[in-house]
């Protein structure tokens, strides 16, 4: 880098700006659709496992494993499948990762359901469907959205990676800042990563707040205390 | 699959400065450099925080913080402001294996049963004897699990870090990829992924032993 | 000695959980304070071992106002009891009860030793040494955790409502154990309890808190039973305080009749309506009545230390109101008729009243 490069240079970003705004969709699609694939799929793991417990410990274990696997690792194992730079070798991984956390989530949300709750609903005359959708899945809430946040959140990160591979979002402007070695891109890079990031995790602090008024009335009279 | 045997098969990839030992050895040592530091200032900050119940909110922002922040950006920043060398690169690698053994640490101390420590306070312990004989063993499932997180994020890092000049496992995918040489890529993240899951199973193993039996329940009979 | 003076414990908020404590607890004796929640009993015992510092007044230990010792030191000088025991979940359970000579510095064999004296002594068996506290029931937990107050040998035991987290028979068993540890060690032990009779079974002396952290009386259970201070104390005592105060006096002094005790083929004395059968062993087989031979159940109360409700118990299982008393060998002593029964109630009422006299001015309910 040259030494008297600033850090920022304004007109670089004007020039820019529609690879920039390009860039910042794909990384949202690249980030949210692996936390939605995620839910879809942990949801019924989640409930298979809360039901069945013999099946929670290889689950976890396996998820466990996947979880420890460097992103970049399993782009490349994935390339054979899906070809460099395509959106699928990203989200795959980064679904993985995310049903890692989504999984414990929802049978920490399912378990968090007092058992007297749950008797009550039954000796009411709920079916188990309807128990499981009025009932238990709207206890469950809170601890799940925690489990997406956690995953957006380094969802939304972890797509930089695949600028390696061709197809990581905003990580774009990383490895552009790298060859062309002035830092500017790669400080709107984090800037916008972390600002979507941000966002993205009280958009669903909203959410949840939404979804959850009986739990509003305890935080204020929490706070009123 | 014929790839792998093209790549492992090879022995001009097993010998010399660049090859697979050589490799295998600066990733791993990189990594315990790297972690080790991280958990020197990361465990006794962790306790404190957790202890005292000061800096609590610091703790979970940081956490927060460092989950949003991209590696790739974070490494090639640091290194195009700081030059070239291996030093530079320590410093994203530790700073962002802190967080999560600062989280867990601090977690772990706090969630310590409040009884527990009224009858150790009640039987005479002071403050930094409750803090080592009380509370510290019975958060070390926590402390480790942070320690484990804390390793599988620098392993990945360092992967990542090939790119801006990091020798180690990493080198073999981004040279691979760069010279569009697919056998060479997919060994270096086999390589990689083997490392992930040996250092998975270690953490594993040292959870296993160092906790004691009484706080896992993990004893047969009784 | 433990004595409170003038203890009051205001908190930032303006909440007063102790105000004006003014007590002494005897050396060698139990003192246990009782009374509903928000009554500071808890909070007056932790003002002993300065978990908590009193706002105004002074507790003194021995004479010494505990302030003047350093906190630590002056909890390894006192046994701590806790209502889930706190046990050391990652140690085992000798280790546990070692834990304060550890702190001592006492040479870790002796300690072990010391440790394996008071299982025995607390009721433990010595295979759970090795144990973890998660293996052990809630009773034996909360055994442990008197084993690890007692270890250093200290003068003073607090207890926490030690057996408040474990169902009625484990609690009487451990009252028990408790009375008998105290008979051996004369510990000056101060008990917090919510229950009354908890309270009345095991005080030496008892302090009945109120809400708000005022002393309703401190006085032995008997007095506390035959006259209590107000109607807050008269509540808190609850129903048949009359019959509970029969506990406390001894059917030692019975009269009893050995001419009412035959044999199995033995006639009947004259005049007598119903005689006690017993065995070649002169031990009790039932009531029989007077040209009747079949025998009717029986009640019987050990003449040696048993009390007179416990005669008066006996007396009402049997099929004419008198009670058969037996000796320490379970054989019959002789029997205690209804009119000296009577004639002993009489006389318990008398001293109850008058030792009430000068302070309560009314009489219970169902006074007639």
């Amino acid at each position: 880098m040259r030494p008297d490069e600033p850090l920022i240079r304004w007109d670089w970003i004007g020039r820019n700006r529609s690879m920039i705004l390009e860039l910042l969709v794909d990384n949202i699609v690249m980030g949210l659709l692996p936390v939605l694939f995620g839910l879809l799929l942990a949801l019924p793991i989640g409930l298979a496992c809360s039901r069945w417990r013999v099946l929670y410990q290889p689950a976890s274990g396996l998820l466990n494993v996947v979880y420890a696997l460097p992103s970049l690792a399993l782009f490349i194992v994935l390339i054979p499948v899906t070809g460099l730079a395509e959106r699928a070798t990203v989200i795959i991984p980064l679904t993985c990762y995310a049903l890692a956390v989504l999984v414990p989530a929802v049978v920490d949300g399912l378990r968090s359901v007092p058992d007297h709750v749950r008797q009550a609903a039954e000796a009411m005359g709920f079916t188990p469907l309807r128990r499981l959708v009025q009932v238990e899945l709207p206890i469950a809430v809170p601890v799940v959205l925690a489990g997406m946040r956690v995953a957006t959140v380094s969802g939304i990160s972890l797509v930089s990676v695949g600028a390696l591979i061709g197809r990581g979002g905003l990580g774009g402007l990383f490895v552009t800042g790298w060859q062309l070695r002035f830092p500017t891109p790669i400080i709107v890079g984090v800037v916008l990563v972390v600002l979507l990031a941000v966002t993205a995790d009280g958009l669903l602090v909203l959410a949840g707040r939404l979804l959850t008024p009986w739990a509003r009335a305890r935080r204020e009279a929490g706070e009123a205390a | 699959m014929s790839w792998l045997a093209d790549f492992f098969g090879d022995p001009a990839n097993w010998a010399g400065p660049y090859g697979i030992p050589v490799r295998l050895a600066e990733h791993a040592g990189f990594c315990a450099l790297a972690l080790g530091l991280a958990a020197l200032v990361a465990v006794p900050l962790g306790l404190l925080a957790g202890h005292t119940g000061r800096g609590v909110h610091l703790v979970t922002f940081t956490a927060n913080a460092a989950r949003a922040l991209p590696t790739l950006g974070l490494l090639v920043l640091v290194m195009l402001l700081a030059g070239v060398g291996t030093l530079p690169v320590l410093v994203p690698l530790v700073a962002l294996a802190v967080p999560p053994i600062l989280v867990n640490t601090c977690e772990g101390v706090r969630g310590v049963d409040p009884d527990l420590l009224d009858a150790a306070y009640g039987m005479g312990l002071r403050g930094h004897q409750v803090l080592l004989r009380v509370r510290t063993p019975v958060a070390l499932p926590l402390i480790l699990l942070g320690l484990r997180l804390a390793a599988i994020q620098v392993v990945a890092t360092a992967t990542v870090a090939a790119y801006v000049g990091l020798g180690g496992l990493g080198r073999f995918i981004i040279d691979g990829l760069a010279t569009r040489d697919y056998p060479q890529t997919l060994g270096g993240a086999t390589l990689v992924v083997l490392l992930a899951l040996a250092v998975q199973a270690a953490f594993t193993g040292v959870e296993r032993v160092a906790v004691s039996k009484g706080v896992s329940r993990r004893v047969r009979g009784g | 000695m433990i004595i409170f003076e003038d203890v009051t414990k205001r908190y930032p908020g303006g909440t007063v959980a102790v105000r004006d404590l003014t007590l002494e607890v005897p050396t060698g004796e139990i003192s246990v304070f009782v009374g509903p929640s928000g009554c500071g009993k808890t909070t007056s015992l932790r003002m002993i071992n300065r978990m908590i510092e009193p706002t105004e007044g002074r507790v003194l230990l021995d004479g010494r106002d505990v302030r003047e010792i350093d906190p630590p030191t002056l909890r390894r000088g006192i046994g701590y009891v806790i209502q889930h025991g706190g046990l050391f979940p990652h140690r085992r359970v000798l280790d546990n009860i070692a834990t304060v000579p550890y702190l001592l510095g006492w040479d870790r064999r002796r300690a072990r030793r010391r440790a394996r004296e008071l299982m025995e002594r607390v009721g433990l068996d010595d295979e759970l040494a090795d144990r973890y506290p998660f293996q052990l029931s809630g009773g034996q937990q909360q055994r442990v955790g008197v084993a690890r107050a007692l270890a250093a040998d200290p003068p003073v035991l607090l207890m926490d409502e030690p057996f408040s987290a474990v169902d009625p028979v484990v609690r009487a068993g451990l009252q028990d154990e408790l009375l008998r540890l105290q008979a051996e060690l004369r510990k000056t032990i101060v008990f917090v309890t919510h229950d009354i009779d908890e309270a009345i079974k095991l005080g030496d002396r008892v302090a009945v808190l109120r809400e708000g952290g005022r002393l309703a009386q401190y006085a032995t259970p008997a007095e506390l039973l035959a006259a209590p201070a107000d109607d807050f104390v008269r509540a808190f005592l609850g129903r048949d305080r009359g019959i509970r105060l029969l506990s406390f006096l001894p059917a030692a002094e019975l009269p009893l009749r050995r001419d009412l005790v035959v044999a199995q083929g033995d006639p009947a004395p004259a005049g007598a309506d119903w005689v006690v059968v017993v065995d070649a062993d002169r031990r009790p087989l039932g009531w029989r009545a007077a040209g009747n031979g079949r025998l009717a159940g029986y009640g019987a109360y050990r003449a040696d230390r048993d009390s007179l409700r416990a005669a008066l118990d006996a007396a009402l299982l049997s099929p004419c109101g008198a009670a058969i008393a037996l000796d320490e060998d379970g054989r019959v002593a002789g029997v205690v008729t209804r009119d000296a029964l009577d004639a002993a109630l009489a006389r318990a009422a008398a001293d109850a009243h008058r030792d009430a006299a000068p302070a309560a001015g009314r009489s219970g309910e169902g006074a007639g």
